[in-house]
């Protein structure tokens, strides 16, 4: 997870659902909230805001993504996630954006971020799969591939990445995962779920594993 | 093929990777009872058995489990048969201890009966091991070690038992001592070295999130062992100066080996240390002493049983069992967590790794088996066994503290009901 948030620093792979403020050096976060913070977001009160400080986790070296996934899934419709992270959590947007969470973030200092997780029912997003659920359900189509790269991560991290964007996989949906390896250790946990799996090389040191749901 | 079919287990690494820190903990233990006996000719009953309770039941049993783990990590191949990994285990356990504690009452009949046993254990293993990594596509520079490894190993249990038999029956040629020597020198760096070198190139890139090391340091490393080996191994058996020769390939590739190191570690992406990967780099600081040291008894500008034992010390204890001992620090948490947590993944919150480590713990025992090795290395150069015996406590409380850490680990394998994930690893923010 920290090797993920840190590559995936400045360079998004997954399409936003909100533009992210970075505050000039020396702007407060006081004045950016008042300006600047979506009126989803600012129509929540404080006191159903759920903090979740990571930092420290980061600088140890640690893997939040646990923590931060179980906080995400004890979020009540009315609750907003306030994260603390040491950088701009890019890959977490796309991941919690298929949660149907809308994301705002802003710079506290350099190395001190606070991202905002919260429901918006007007967001692209949340529209998008309800379109999505209603095409599926006119006429079956080919499924919708959603790409996960797991290159450059620590045992069992892709295992927990994989395992943990299934758990949310559409119905119209497949997962197409990058490895650097053939994941001996996840097929097991595959088969135990229902899922199942293909495995390809496309290119020598690039594995490809395309992941679908058995049949019922 | 279905590779879900030969989905590795976690329980059989897991089975050879403790018993051999127990083993690794019994001879730590042992030390410092032993000091009067370390401070004399290592050619001892009770120095030869705490010398294969390290290098049988500590290291090559650590290297077998872990490659039942690491040959579908690394190879990316599934284990041919764990039925036959089990039966491996069961013979070679009662084999080394038959060994060790014949090798206490000096009895060479029984021996060679053990000796035999164990040679069977090493034939399966071989056998396991090969028939796992068959139809590779690919023979990268860490299949090419583990089969030059793999090689080794066999010519050592050859050579081990021929030793023992020699005993009974005067089978082999040549001086005692050196081909007792050639013995120590194929195992060390015909089995344990080429291993050790050959799962670095992957595993430490791994683990470092630093990118696979290349280009011309591969070549001298494979070539460095495959020339360098025989040569020294043939050099001591014969007595020739073949030995120095041979000696300066393996040191080149010693080296190559450990400018890969620097360069994984100043290429790593990963922002903080854990205590297994400061175990490793502990571990490859007595690389370069050990070099120093073998070359110099290589040369002859060093020589006596001290200077052999103090290498000893450095090689097995300094280099290989830190090394070991950092590798185990990672694996035994991800067999764990695996075991235990893996099927609750996306259903319920786990701990990380790192919550199920002791961090506290794994620094203090590096702490003391570095201070405990080097004082040892030092302490047996000198034939002190005052000093001897000092750093052999220190060594055996850095082996108590490093035990009980993995114990920390494991206990998340029995089933409590009353046991939550540690508290990190719940939802947080309420």
């Amino acid at each position: 997870m920290t090797a993920a948030l840190q590559m995936g620093r400045g360079r998004p792979t997954e399409a936003r659902m909100r533009p992210s403020r970075r505050l000039h050096p020396g702007a407060s976060v006081a004045q950016a909230s008042i300006s600047f913070r979506p009126a989803a977001l600012a129509a929540i009160p404080e006191a159903r805001h759920v903090h979740l400080d990571v930092r420290a986790d980061i600088r140890r070296g640690g893997e939040p993504f646990a923590r931060i996934m179980s906080a995400v899934k004890a979020l009540a419709d009315d609750q907003a996630l306030e994260l603390r992270v040491p950088f701009e959590p890019i890959p977490l947007y796309g991941v919690l954006g298929r949660r149907g969470l809308a994301h705002w973030a802003e710079s506290r200092a350099a190395d001190d971020w606070s991202a905002w997780f919260y429901r918006d029912a007007g967001a692209p997003g949340a529209s998008a799969s309800a379109g999505a659920a209603a095409g599926a359900a006119a006429a079956p189509a080919a499924p919708r591939t959603v790409t996960l790269d797991v290159r450059g991560l620590e045992p069992p991290l892709p295992m927990v990445r994989v395992l943990e964007r299934l758990d949310v996989l559409g119905a119209g949906e497949q997962l197409e995962v990058i490895h650097s390896r053939r994941p001996l250790f996840l097929y097991p946990q595959l088969d135990e779920r229902g899922f199942v799996h293909e495995t390809d090389e496309p290119e020598p040191g690039v594995v490809r594993i395309v992941v679908r749901r058995g049949a019922a | 093929m279905n590779p879900a079919a030969h989905a590795p287990s976690p329980l059989l690494p897991l089975t050879y990777l403790l018993t051999a820190a127990a083993a690794f903990l019994l001879a730590a233990l042992a030390v410092p009872w032993l000091a009067a006996d370390l401070a004399g000719h290592y050619y001892h009953p009770r120095i030869l058995a705490l010398t294969h309770t390290v290098t049988l039941g500590w290291i090559t049993l650590t290297i077998m489990g872990a490659s039942y783990q690491l040959i579908p990590v690394v190879l990316e191949r599934p284990v041919w048969s764990e039925r036959l990994a089990r039966w491996q285990y069961a013979a070679f356990v009662a084999g080394a201890i038959g060994v060790v504690g014949h090798f206490v009452i000096a009895e060479w009949v029984g021996f060679v009966w053990s000796a035999a046993l164990l040679s069977l254990a090493v034939a399966a293993h071989v056998l396991n091991a090969a028939l796992s990594v068959r139809g590779l596509r690919r023979w990268t520079f860490t299949a090419r070690l583990v089969a030059l490894a793999l090689v080794g190993l066999s010519l050592t249990a050859l050579l081990g038992g021929a030793l023992g038999l020699d005993h009974v029956r005067d089978v082999l040629p040549g001086g005692f001592f050196a081909n007792l020597h050639a013995h120590v020198h194929l195992a060390l760096l015909g089995w344990v070295l080429p291993m050790v070198i050959g799962v670095a190139a992957r595993v430490y890139a791994l683990f470092l999130l630093a990118p696979e090391p290349g280009g011309r340091g591969g070549a001298v490393q494979l070539w460095g062992l495959a020339l360098g080996v025989p040569a020294t191994v043939l050099g001591i058996a014969l007595e020739s100066r073949l030995v120095i020769a041979g000696a300066v390939a393996v040191a080149a590739a010693v080296l190559a080996h450990l400018i890969w190191i620097v360069g994984m570690v100043r290429g790593r992406r990963r922002p903080a240390l854990d205590w297994g990967l400061r175990f490793v780099l502990a571990g490859a600081a007595f690389v370069l002493p050990a070099a120093v040291l073998g070359l110099a008894l290589a040369a002859g500008v060093a020589s006596g049983p001290r200077w052999a034992l103090a290498y000893g010390v450095v090689v097995f204890g300094g280099w290989a069992s830190l090394t070991i001992a950092g590798m185990m620090l990672k694996i035994v948490p991800f067999l764990v967590w695996y075991r235990a947590y893996a099927p609750l993944v996306g259903r319920a919150a786990v701990p990380t790794l790192t919550q199920l480590g002791w961090p506290a713990g794994e620094r203090a025992a590096l702490a003391l088996l570095f201070a405990g090795i080097a004082g040892l290395a030092a302490a047996v150069g000198a034939g002190d066994p005052g000093w001897i015996r000092a750093a052999g406590l220190l060594l055996a409380a850095g082996a108590l503290v490093f035990a009980v850490a993995l114990a920390r680990v494991v206990h998340h394998l029995v089933p409590c009901p009353m046991r939550t994930v540690p508290a990190a690893g719940r939802a947080a923010g309420r």
